[in-house]
């Protein structure tokens, strides 16, 4: 198959799984039953509740609520959220900011950490530092998330007091304008040099603990993707011609290594997108995982379904893009189902 | 993913050898390869030690009465250091006794990661192999089927499930249940293709064996082995998430689970309290990195081409 092909069939595939998805997961938040105990309060009375069932369509067959949920979601009316008591499209932007900016930084510890671990082990295959970082990266995929961020703040938040945790200092967040609700980018937009300095120091800790189960995913391919690239014949030629040791790796190996891990930088992305929703509740950091548990525990079925939705259109993007990405760089992937 | 039983066995058997002793030798061989790794057996040992403890959860303390996976609440002794009398690794801002949520959050995590593994794979064996077997559209519907499981990140699938079930262990059991049997599908059905496709299976049609007799016979022991691989993996995998999803808060308050115990002792960390999160943690990470190591070695073993070692 041609690649042109491939990435054509799979972009037709793609609308059918996001229907495929929003109808089981619609079907599911009704599973549990109405959703009207979000909206109540005290004070209404038996024609107050009628009413509200009336506007939300609960009293129509479950078929007609999901064409009412679609046609509401085409226009860009995602439902009122309980937890926020405010439209889900109206706080969404706000939160998406605050996650994403955790989640790229993140990102990038994790790839750069990764990256250089790896290299770095792969280059010493079986030697200390090889089954030092084997012990790190296989502790990574088995450490709990809420145990790792707790540790973290048990020794730099409570003992130490070296990091704060949140998002930001309140003076500093109303000192400078957000026009982005990424504090790093709206810091160096308004040229205040303390308030990158401050959504830095805040966003080191949860980034870091975030970023582990990554950084040990990404070590992990990247060492052995190396160690295969250097028993290759391009290496002995590069080391055979008096090539350093330091630019065979750099200049041949570890090029070629990356392309393996490409992929697996990709992945990483739907793990750091369901780490965000623990490392967000420990670290007081108000972006879409913490409003997600809230919603969960308070059965804020709105919220529920966009934030659902929007991580599994997001994470059949990023599949795509990596599939696309490792089928061009390595042409010997046979392409199809 | 496409491992197939080793061929270690010689293609022309010696006389005398039965089908019996080839494949206890087989076996033999497979247990001396998978124990020449050490950190296959430190696994090994942790998973001993740990199942050893689920089991006789009973007889190291004392059931918590009427329901022993409650856990027993000390109203006289809140918050106390680990080292107090009576409290080994101290208690909870309510009176449990983290020692106690320990031991039986080891069984609770067995019940867990037990009933979900048997359901997954049973689930996912079957689908991925009418899938695989039957080919055509069956195939096409099964694996779009699965294509949809498969576009929701996991942990976020399993949190709405369990959230619109209502917050119990049970609803958490089955929200992973409902989420992890495609994983053993995509592998099952993929194994299949590929095994269908021997000399033997042919054989077996030409001397007219029946196609559940082939499946059973030819197909099916020839396939399972990377499915034995990831149920390992998902051994510890399934506590992890599990947990995770009581440490939300899914779970009934005062299970004796370790993700509702770290929750439980996060409240009071700001106050210098650390050890009610801590040593459940701890038992969750122990857990997870058992199960992740002896599945690691048995890959190796059954699969070498997955890691260049």
């Amino acid at each position: 198959m041609q690649i042109r092909d491939y990435v054509l069939r799979r972009l037709m595939i793609l609308p059918l799984l996001v229907v495929g998805t929003s109808i089981i997961v619609f079907a599911l938040t009704r599973v549990g039953g109405s959703p009207i105990g979000i909206y109540l309060s005290h004070e209404m009375n038996q024609a107050e509740v009628a009413q509200l069932e009336e506007r939300f369509h609960l009293n129509d067959p479950l078929p007609v609520q999901y064409v009412y949920w679609v046609t509401g979601v085409l226009r860009g009316d995602l439902g009122w959220s309980g937890v926020a008591a405010a439209p889900v499209t109206e706080v969404f932007p706000a939160k998406l900011a605050a996650s994403m900016e955790l989640a790229v930084a993140s990102a990038i510890v994790a790839v750069v950490l990764g990256v250089a671990l790896g290299t770095y082990a792969g280059a010493r295959r079986n030697r200390l530092p090889d089954h030092l970082t084997r012990i790190f990266s296989i502790s990574g995929a088995s450490m709990p998330l809420f145990w790792f961020a707790i540790l973290l703040l048990i020794i730099f938040w409570v003992n130490l007091g070296w990091f704060p945790i949140g998002r930001s200092s309140p003076e500093l967040f109303a000192r400078i304008a957000h026009p982005t609700g990424l504090y790093t980018v709206d810091a160096v937009l308004s040229g205040d040099m303390t308030a990158l300095l401050d959504a830095l120091w805040h966003l080191a800790l949860p980034a870091l603990t975030l970023g582990y189960g990554a950084t040990a995913i990404i070590a992990r391919m990247m060492r052995s993707s190396l160690v295969e690239e250097l028993q290759e014949d391009y290496v002995d030629a590069a080391r055979a011609k008096g090539l350093p040791e330091r630019l065979v790796l750099r200049r041949h190996a570890r090029r070629n290594a990356l392309i393996p891990t490409v992929t697996v930088i990709g992945l990483t992305f739907g793990f750091l997108l369901q780490g965000t929703v623990v490392a967000e509740i420990i670290f007081r950091w108000p972006g879409l995982g913490r409003w997600m548990a809230d919603a969960v525990l308070r059965g804020d079925q709105a919220t529920i379904m966009a934030y659902v939705m929007f991580t599994s259109v997001l994470f059949l993007a990023v599949n795509l893009v990596v599939d696309v990405i490792y089928a061009y760089l390595d042409r010997r992937v046979v392409l199809g189902t | 993913m496409t491992a197939d039983i080793p061929r270690r066995v010689p293609v022309a058997a010696p006389l005398g050898e039965t089908a019996w002793r080839v494949r206890t030798r087989r076996w033999r061989e497979l247990a001396a390869a998978v124990l020449a790794n050490p950190t296959t057996v430190v696994g090994l040992v942790l998973i001993v030690l740990l199942l050893a403890v689920a089991v006789s959860a009973p007889f190291i303390t004392e059931p918590n009465t009427p329901d022993p996976y409650q856990m027993p609440r000390d109203w006289g002794a809140l918050n106390e250091p680990p080292g107090t009398p009576d409290h080994v690794l101290g208690t909870t801002n309510t009176g449990g006794d983290v020692y106690y949520g320990i031991i039986w959050g080891a069984r609770t995590s067995l019940r867990l990661s037990l009933i979900v593994v048997s359901i997954t794979v049973t689930v996912g064996v079957a689908v991925g192999s009418i899938a695989g077997f039957r080919g055509g559209r069956v195939d096409e519907v099964l694996m779009r089927i699965v294509d949809v499981f498969l576009s929701i990140p996991e942990l976020i699938f399993a949190l709405a499930i369990a959230a619109v079930l209502g917050p119990s262990f049970r609803n958490i059991i089955l929200a992973l249940a409902v989420v992890f049997w495609v994983k053993y599908a995509r592998i099952m059905r993929a194994q299949i293709i590929h095994v269908k496709d021997n000399d033997y299976v042919d054989a077996a049609r030409v001397i007219g064996d029946s196609s559940w007799r082939i499946y059973l016979h030819d197909v099916l022991p020839n396939a399972i082995t990377p499915v034995m691989v990831q149920a390992t993996l998902d051994m510890g995998h399934i506590v992890l998430v599990g947990a995770t999803l009581s440490f939300i808060g899914l779970a009934e308050a005062g299970l004796a689970e370790w993700g509702v115990l770290v929750s439980e002792g996060q409240v009071g960390i700001s106050a210098g309290r650390w050890w009610a999160s801590t040593f459940p943690g701890l038992m969750v990470f122990v857990w997870a990195l058992a199960f992740n190591l002896v599945g690691d070695g048995l890959r190796d073993v059954l699969d070498p081409r997955t890691e260049a070692r």
